[in-house]
């Protein structure tokens, strides 16, 4: 019931941030969404399925792409159906690139997905009929900054929806299961390629709608700006920071790292990447579960339990070489 | 293409492998050994480029003779770095030393950058624009001595983990780190030296490249890539592996680079990703040995 409060009071909070704050401001909650949509992404082929993808920008990339390309293709595809789209093409190329790399395992996974998003940066700097090189495109202009920010908490708060369902269905419980062994998943009669696969288009998807607000709100496309790997850091952050594997550890995470970042960009503009990889290095010793596993035991704690440094130290301790 | 051209890519190819082996061992090293993948080895390098180009512009070092000051000072960054750092999460599972990597990478870059600008530096000698002329095909002295280091470098290491107690250690434990244990080695000092060795050679192929091209804070993050790659095509068993990964992946650059520049990442990364699908538990096994 105090849960259900809660989101409440927490929903209708972000329902009202756009009259409440300056539109440009708003641009730092619209970027936090945006942000929050990749982390949830993220976190199904890398929190539920184990998998360290370290490529997923390609479709942030690749959705920025193809919903502006839509927008001033003659049709003239109106911006949410372009959205859509962007998603569906995400997804298909995903499941076209994941057959083969997601047969990859740890490491090899993680820089064949790197090398990926790299080779479509170089494919979109160079494709000049397509994507007009490194120039870049340019959309058509929409100056209202309260639509952008409706459309990312609306795509935000359905990807928790999503992911919850998808936590409690037979698909969610089959990334756990590959997670943890997959060997043992495959034994169970698990089809362990159809559900990593499924897991990478998802994430694709999601990925692309957060490129394709972007690219809308910023009304020009380039390689350089899209194909960024902070961006694939970020959203790894966010997932570490928040919880990985956890409904709300990518939007709690994603809000808590545009919190520190806009801090640090306002105080310590040359420091900020240096203070996001000391943050990165923080929450990997000490917190590698992320906010969410954090509440949970303070809530314990509220209930009576014992709360000491050990929760800070148990990864340490767990996993250090003796 | 004529014959001229040819012997230059050749040996273009030779110049670059040597320098890639340097890189790419440093890196293998660390993978086959502590199994971890060290994002922050282009970081290394980069550290490498400027110890050497700030003891040149200082004290007029010559580039050569700063080598060794780099390396030492890498092998204990190196060294501090497994010590304080990842020893203390190293059994968690693989994505926390790979994030925990990638973070000392936005860590050291930005550092360099704040405190070197991202101005774009070389290092300059009396000898830098001479070549030898080997008919058609043109050597500079620069890149054929940086070979010649890269080639005594290589020796020394393979020396090091076959004859000598301490590069048997290192190689025990990369084979059996419980054995290596139950014989009294002391791994987690084990793991800090392999790491400091990684970085050490890292920190030499800084040096090089410093006199070789010009460079900047973002130098490194190449060279991790480049160093993967030739680790997945020569698989991490030996020296000698790595070295035939160096030489392969040399050709396959130097000839696409004159060929398709546009597209070089795209085609590395294109035919690693094939290869890996072809091979997912990549060429050859995981020990050092």
């Amino acid at each position: 019931m105090a849960r259900a409060v809660l989101l409440a009071v927490v929903l209708a909070a972000l329902l009202l941030v756009p009259s409440l704050v300056s539109p440009y401001t708003l641009l730092t909650y619209t970027s936090a969404l945006c942000l929050a949509l990749m982390a949830q992404g993220w976190n199904l082929i890398g929190g539920y399925t184990g998998y360290a993808a370290f490529g997923n920008v390609a479709f942030v990339g690749i959705g920025a792409y193809t919903t502006g390309l839509l927008m001033l293709s003659r049709w003239h595809v109106p911006f949410v159906p372009a959205l859509f789209a962007a998603a569906l093409v995400s997804a298909l190329l995903a499941t076209v690139i994941g057959i083969p790399v997601l047969r990859l395992k740890g490491h090899y996974f993680a820089i064949a997905t790197l090398g990926v998003a790299e080779a479509f940066r170089e494919i979109a700097s160079a494709w000049d009929d397509l994507t007009n090189g490194a120039t870049g495109i340019d959309l058509p202009v929409r100056s209202d900054s309260r639509f952008f920010y409706y459309v990312a908490l609306a795509l935000v708060v359905g990807g928790i929806v999503i992911t919850a369902r998808l936590e409690r269905s037979k698909l969610g419980y089959g990334w756990v299961a590959i997670r943890e062994d997959q060997d043992a998943a495959r034994m169970l009669g698990i089809d362990t390629t159809v559900f990593k696969v499924a897991a990478f288009a998802l994430s694709a998807a999601f990925a692309a709608c957060a490129g394709g607000i972007i690219a809308y709100q910023d009304i020009h496309v380039a390689p350089d700006d899209f194909f960024k790997i902070e961006y694939t850091l970020q959203m790894i952050i966010a997932c570490i920071i928040g919880g990985t594997g956890t409904v709300w550890g990518p939007p709690v995470g994603a809000a808590v790292y545009q919190l520190l970042s806009t801090y640090v960009w306002s105080h310590f503009l040359e420091l900020h990447p240096t203070v996001l990889g000391v943050l990165i290095i923080l929450f990997v010793v000490f917190l590698p579960r992320g906010l969410m596993d954090l509440f949970r035991r303070m809530a314990a704690v509220a209930r009576g339990g014992r709360f000491g440094s050990d929760v800070f130290l148990a990864n340490v301790r767990a996993s250090r070489l003796e | 293409m004529s014959g001229a051209e040819v012997g230059q890519i050749a040996m273009n190819a030779l110049l670059l492998s040597g320098v890639l082996a340097v890189v790419a061992l440093g890196f293998a090293l660390v993978w086959g050994i502590t199994n971890i993948v060290n994002l922050a080895h282009g970081a290394f390098i980069v550290i490498g480029a400027y110890v050497t180009f700030g003891l040149h512009d200082f004290w007029s070092m010559d580039p050569f003779l700063s080598i060794p000051i780099s390396m030492a000072a890498l092998f204990a960054l190196g060294f501090l770095i497994q010590r304080a750092l990842i020893n203390q999460i190293i059994r968690a599972p693989l994505l926390a030393t790979f994030l925990l990597t990638f973070g000392l990478e936005s860590l050291i870059v930005n550092l360099l950058r704040f405190f070197f600008r991202a101005d774009t530096r070389s290092v300059m000698t009396a000898y830098s624009g001479a070549a030898l002329a080997l008919g058609p095909v043109r050597v500079p002295y620069i890149r054929l001595g940086a070979l010649g280091v890269s080639i005594l470098l290589v020796l020394l290491l393979a020396a090091f983990l076959t004859r000598s107690r301490l590069g048997r250690a290192i190689r025990a434990t990369g084979m059996d780190v419980d054995a290596a244990r139950l014989t009294g080695v002391k791994v987690a000092t084990v793991y800090a030296i392999t790491f400091g060795i990684g970085a050490a050679l890292a920190g030499a192929a800084g040096s090089l490249l410093s006199m070789i091209v010009p460079f900047d804070p973002n130098l490194g993050g190449g060279y991790t890539e480049r160093a993967f790659i030739i680790c997945v095509l020569g698989g991490l068993g030996n020296v000698v592996n790595v070295l035939a990964g160096a030489a392969a992946y040399s050709v396959v650059e130097v000839v696409v680079g004159s060929r398709l520049p546009a597209f070089s990442q795209a085609i590395t990364f294109g035919m690693l990703v094939l290869l890996l699908a072809v091979r997912p538990q990549g060429i050859a096994g995981k020990a050092f040995s």
